[in-house]
């Protein structure tokens, strides 16, 4: 047993740990004023390699194993929550499908562009029908050909405004149900037929753009068919799977900045003549964050270590998820109030993730569905 | 031409060291490479990528086997290969230069490039002391460097201010804050850097004894007076501030 990180995965760390707090922190007012992320950002991301985190050396990216790409991630949460949206739904749901089921051709004409930050990828499968009940899922696939007819809406698509490539999932065989369904990637600008509706307006994670996609008989090339026909409902749950682990990972940098956030207030800030660190009552939220964030490294660490070792981490990925992502709720809500009212401002970082932290328990699977999948996979 | 840029392992500006047995304990303190050195591994980088013909750039480090670390970093950034003389024993500038002089001979190097003030040492002595033993000429204190062939330019802080200078190779250099801003390694390089080459080698080979031993070591710590001074009237408590700190401090005129 080894809980020490590999020396480059730390070197990765920082690296990222410093480009998110020291040049997009510097931005962060911006990003939230105007919902955008600045593009020299994006172009500094592309530059450190964050957009080719997952993705094959040969195809030009870093080519990281769970356990890297999840040590990125905690250092990625440690930062502006909503620049860490755009590059994990990216690198994360957005990516993974086409690493893992892509033919070689497939791979070649995306991926060099997607680690290159050129394409921005992402991954549509909610819909206003089908949010936790993602087997309802209304949107057709109708083979005609050589090309694939999709029509239906797709909502609360992150990246979408922004993308380059989304992987579809849709109905190809209502008949069969949650095993008629196939995965497509469609490129939205390139693609008569698709429209990305307007932007979201959200609580937080400024920057990290959702909107709905909708397909009006939009003809994508048989070409582009990702793996199997009918692969099923599973497998295309197989993509956000992996992704939970990197949402505990997000998740631990968040909870990991908001104590170092807290530490350093509460040393400086002094009331009734001393610093209020010296409050036990101040130590106490301190000490819980602290074991919340253990905890949850271990969680992600072990899910991370198992996907690299090719065990199926299904219950675990979602025990990971739902622990480290309530537990972050519990810590933005200790940060505050160690904060105080400087806690409750707009110019303070506490109050930025205290909105943005939220979105965490919702997607990629709400924090229900996760005690769903655990139990089913207990009584199984 | 080559370049050898020096690179030491110091604790992170913000870290918190501890003494024990009246010697710095750096157990559980974040180690990362010297700022200063950092300025030089980036220059070497720089002055290649500006066009002058530099066929490779070379880091070392001496120290324990942590300072690998440092080496990666140097590595990752876009040095070619290390060489990492091993040893537990600190040394001292005059003996650390000795190690340095005698790389630098040995690799055929033109240009050494170190950090003009050691965060470990606090001494500005490694720079002069290599230049003594190879009978280079020394730029200290640079905050600007070209390359044409073998002829070097740039400017350095003097005493009252800033001279321009040209100098033929070979030559010590030393660097500050402000010469560049050191690029962050990305994740592709850093993943490179592990292919590269770190040579492992020992001290002995190089006579370089420490002279000085540290006996003892201390944290300092400042007493601070903690003069409040009551804001009711905002006029009265201007009048004292400055009055403060023109007479106690002497901070102002």
């Amino acid at each position: 047993m080894n809980f020490t990180l590999p020396e480059d995965l730390r070197e990765m760390q920082a690296a990222v740990r410093g480009f998110m707090l020291e040049v997009v922190e510097a931005r962060a007012r911006e990003i939230e004023d105007t919902n955008r992320v600045p593009p020299e950002l994006l172009r500094g991301a592309a530059e450190l390699g964050l957009f080719g985190l997952s993705i094959p050396e040969e195809y030009g990216g870093v080519g990281l194993g769970a356990l890297g790409r999840c040590a990125v991630y905690e250092a990625l949460g440690q930062g502006h929550m909503g620049f860490g949206g755009v590059i994990s739904a990216h690198a994360s749901i957005g990516t993974s499908g086409l690493v893992r089921l892509g033919t070689e051709e497939q791979k070649r004409r995306f991926l060099p562009r997607m680690a290159s930050g050129e394409c921005i990828a992402g991954f549509a499968i909610t819909e206003p029908s089908s949010g936790s009940d993602a087997a309802n899922i209304r949107t057709r696939a109708e083979r005609r050909g050589d090309v694939y007819v999709l029509n239906g809406t797709k909502h609360y698509i992150s990246n979408a405004p922004v993308a380059g490539l989304l992987t579809v999932i849709a109905v190809t065989d209502p008949a069969r149900g949650t095993r008629g369904m196939s995965a497509f990637l469609v490129e939205p600008g390139r693609t008569p037929g698709v429209t990305i509706g307007k932007i979201d307006e959200k609580m937080g994670q400024k920057g990290s753009l959702s909107a709905e996609v909708i397909f009006e008989d939009a003809e994508v090339p048989a070409a582009n068919l990702l793996g199997p026909e009918h692969l099923g409902y599973r497998e295309a749950l197989g993509i956000l799977t992996n992704g939970r682990v990197g949402i505990a990972a997000r998740a631990t940098g968040a909870m990991q900045r908001l104590l170092d956030l807290s530490v350093a207030h509460a040393k400086t800030r002094e009331q009734f003549g001393q610093p209020i660190a010296e409050f036990q009552a101040v130590q106490f939220m301190l000490a819980e964050m602290e074991v919340a964030i253990q905890t949850s490294r271990l969680l992600w660490q072990k899910v991370a270590w198992m996907v690299d070792e090719g065990q199926d981490v299904r219950r675990m990925a979602s025990v990971a998820k739902l622990y480290a992502t309530e537990m972050l709720s519990q810590v933005a809500d200790k940060a505050v109030q160690v904060a105080g009212g400087m806690g409750y401002m707009k110019d303070s970082p506490v109050e930025r993730y205290y909105r943005d932290q939220r979105l965490l328990r919702i997607y990629e699977g709400t924090s229900e569905i996760q005690k769903l999948i655990i139990a089913r996979d207990l009584l199984a | 031409m080559k370049i050898l840029t020096l690179v030491r392992q110091v604790p992170d500006a913000e870290a918190r060291v501890k003494i024990s047995g009246g010697q710095v304990d750096l157990e559980g303190a974040t180690l990362v490479m010297d700022g200063m050195d950092e300025y030089g591994v980036e220059e070497a980088l720089r002055l290649r990528e500006g066009g002058a013909a530099v066929e490779e750039i070379v880091a070392l480090a001496t120290g324990p086997k942590r300072v690998e670390d440092a080496l990666r970093t140097a590595l990752a950034m876009g040095v070619d290969r290390a060489i990492h003389v091993e040893t537990d024993q600190a040394l001292d500038p005059i003996a650390l230069s000795r190690v340095v002089a005698q790389v630098a001979q040995a690799e055929g190097v033109s240009l050494i490039l170190v950090g003009g003030q050691e965060a470990d040492w606090d001494s500005q002595a490694l720079g002069a002391a290599t230049a003594e033993r190879l009978g280079w000429p020394q730029l200290t204190w640079t905050n600007e460097l070209a390359l044409e062939g073998d002829t070097l330019t740039g400017r350095h802080d003097v005493d009252d201010g800033n001279e321009s200078f040209r100098v033929p190779l070979p030559a010590v250099v030393t660097t500050q804050q402000g010469l560049n801003e050191p690029r962050y390694p990305t994740l592709p390089n850093i993943m490179k850097a592990k292919k590269k080459e770190l040579r492992k080698d020992t001290l002995d080979a190089y006579g370089a004894a420490p002279t000085v031993r540290v006996v003892g070591s201390d944290i300092q710590t400042r007493a601070r007076l903690n003069k409040m001074i009551d804001g009711k009237d905002p006029q009265a408590a201007a009048a004292e501030l400055l009055d403060l700190l023109r007479n106690e401090a002497k901070v102002i005129a």
